[in-house]
């Protein structure tokens, strides 16, 4: 994987109170490019981070249907990652977000 | 809370306080679960949101506020405790302000004068001694006379104090120049409404006469490019009319609204007006002579904060002044420091001299004050009853103490009484209060 695809895997942090609680026990929760793999996750994020990833699971989120006057729209579908670090490790999201 | 007061100067303070770390991160803690009930974050249901999104989220800019808060709170109790009376606004200047560690701050500020009002006896007063003279209400009732002249077309030649009806040409190298041109100006001869020799050129003018004068432009005229330069005045002369001073009687004594029957009658109003006139005039000029000669003989430094606080009325009232359609705070600060300044140190003395030596406001005269004002209005209950009221009496009673210190230190300065004529007097005072 080169390093510009490095940048494109991961889009920000997602914030929730699952999200936190799952920070808890040391899982991060990242929204990640719909086309990412979990071996391209855990790269981007011990590279960017500078930590060590023990695990990846990735979910696919459909986005809501949304009927108006006018007709059907569709909110963007959202892809996660839930990433969990080394024991000890963190990542601090203040200067990401 | 450890407070150490330095003093660095007659009126500056530097006041360093420092508070615990625990009373802050209490505070900040107590803060932080209050944002925490009420605060909405998207991805969170209201109420729900940890402590520790809070507080990455809030820490600093909550922190901030509640240091803000300490210190204006211990500000004000260290001035309690420490006895202190500042006078304006403090200075912050925070010293050590980490989470975990004792905040330490400087607050510098200053505080009254202490004033020692003296030399009394070295303020030299010119006190105006001044009587109407028979002379003085015959020069009134001239003046009187020739407000309410009226006008009358003559054939004869135009003399001073006449007014003449012109078309005038004006022409510079030859050539007509912008503004030199009139037709029906109203003049009146002697009064030097234009430039030097152009009313003199008309004196001796009748009805119906064309004439040239030439003139020179005087060098400090406003239009510079005819300043100092010769002119030639075409002058066409449509009507000569000379004051004719009214008479007299009962119909001119009502326009003055004096009730006056004859000549006799009149001239005593007059002469009353006139006594109140000088009465006053005097008593502005002792005034101010007193407060001139209380600033020199007593030079108090005073604190900016006060002065700033005057110089910000001085600002709202000029902007009142001219119509209030600007925001007072454009106008420069600097033109008013020293005006300012001036008011202050007065008040401050004022206020040294009442405390010192107990003047008080005479109810007596309070009350005799606010029959005097009454008397000039229509209404003169009304005008008691608004000032029944504490608030509006205050401001009779500030007057009276007024002149209770005039009289005070009037007492014990150097009063020279001297010989003016009424004329003299009156201007006497005028003069100063420009």
């Amino acid at each position: 994987m080169n390093q510009e695809r490095i940048y494109k895997v991961l889009l920000g942090p997602h914030v929730s109170e699952k999200a936190s609680m799952a920070a808890e026990r040391g899982q991060y929760v990242f929204r990640v490019a719909p086309d990412a793999t979990k071996p391209e996750v855990k790269k981007a994020v011990e590279q960017l981070f500078n930590v060590t990833v023990e695990g990846v699971q990735i979910l696919n989120r459909k986005g809501k249907l949304k009927r108006t006057q006018r007709g059907f729209g569709k909110r963007n579908d959202i892809r996660k990652a839930y990433v969990k670090l080394a024991e000890g490790q963190d990542i601090d999201f203040l200067d990401v977000e | 809370m450890q407070v150490s007061v330095e003093t660095t100067s007659s009126i500056e303070r530097r006041m360093t306080i420092g508070v615990p770390s625990q009373e802050i991160d209490k505070a900040v803690a107590e803060r932080l679960q209050q944002t925490a009930r009420t605060v909405r974050l998207n991805g969170f249901r209201p109420g729900k949101v940890p402590m520790s999104v809070v507080k990455r989220r809030f820490g600093d800019s909550v922190r901030q506020e509640v240091v803000g808060e300490v210190m204006r709170d211990s500000y004000v109790k260290a001035l309690d405790d420490q006895k202190i009376s500042p006078a304006g606004w403090p200075r912050f200047e925070p010293k050590v302000m980490e989470e975990g560690k004792d905040l330490e701050f400087i607050a510098i500020f200053e505080v009254m004068p202490e004033i020692e009002v003296g030399g009394l006896d070295k303020i030299a007063i010119e006190k105006p001694v001044s009587e109407v003279a028979d002379k003085d209400i015959d020069t009134m009732i001239d003046n009187l006379r020739r407000q309410q002249a009226t006008f009358k077309s003559v054939k004869r030649k135009s003399k001073k104090k006449d007014v003449v009806n012109i078309d005038f040409k004006g022409y510079v190298d030859g050539e007509a120049f912008s503004g030199g041109e009139a037709t029906g100006h109203q003049l009146t001869l002697g009064s030097d409404s234009m430039i030097p020799g152009f009313e003199d050129g008309i004196v001796g003018a009748k009805a119906g006469d064309e004439l040239e004068i030439e003139v020179t432009f005087p060098e400090e005229y406003h239009n510079e490019e005819l300043a100092g330069k010769p002119a030639k005045f075409e002058i066409k002369v449509n009507d000569v009319q000379e004051p004719v001073l009214p008479e007299l009687d009962k119909a001119f004594f009502e326009k003055f609204g004096l009730a006056a029957e004859d000549e006799e009658s009149f001239r005593v109003e007059v002469k009353k007006n006139m006594e109140r006139e000088l009465k006053q005039a005097v008593s502005t000029k002792v005034k101010n002579d007193v407060v001139a000669g209380l600033l020199e003989q007593n030079d108090i430094q005073v604190p900016q904060g006060l002065v700033d606080q005057e110089i910000d009325r001085l600002r709202q009232d000029a902007v009142q002044r001219f119509g209030g359609q600007m925001d007072f705070n454009q106008l420069p600060k600097e033109i008013f420091q020293d005006q300012a300044a001036r008011r202050v140190k007065t008040g401050l003395l004022f206020q040294e001299l009442v405390r010192k030596n107990e003047l008080k406001a005479d109810p007596a005269k309070v009350e005799e004050k606010i029959q005097e004002i009454a008397s000039t209005y229509e209404t003169p209950d009304e005008v008691v009853t608004y000032y029944g009221v504490p608030e509006n009496k205050a401001q009779i009673e500030s007057v009276v103490i007024e002149d209770a210190i005039v009289d005070f230190v009037l007492q014990q300065a150097k009063v020279k009484e001297k010989k003016m004529k009424y004329e003299d007097a009156v201007k006497a005072a005028q003069a100063q209060q420009d």
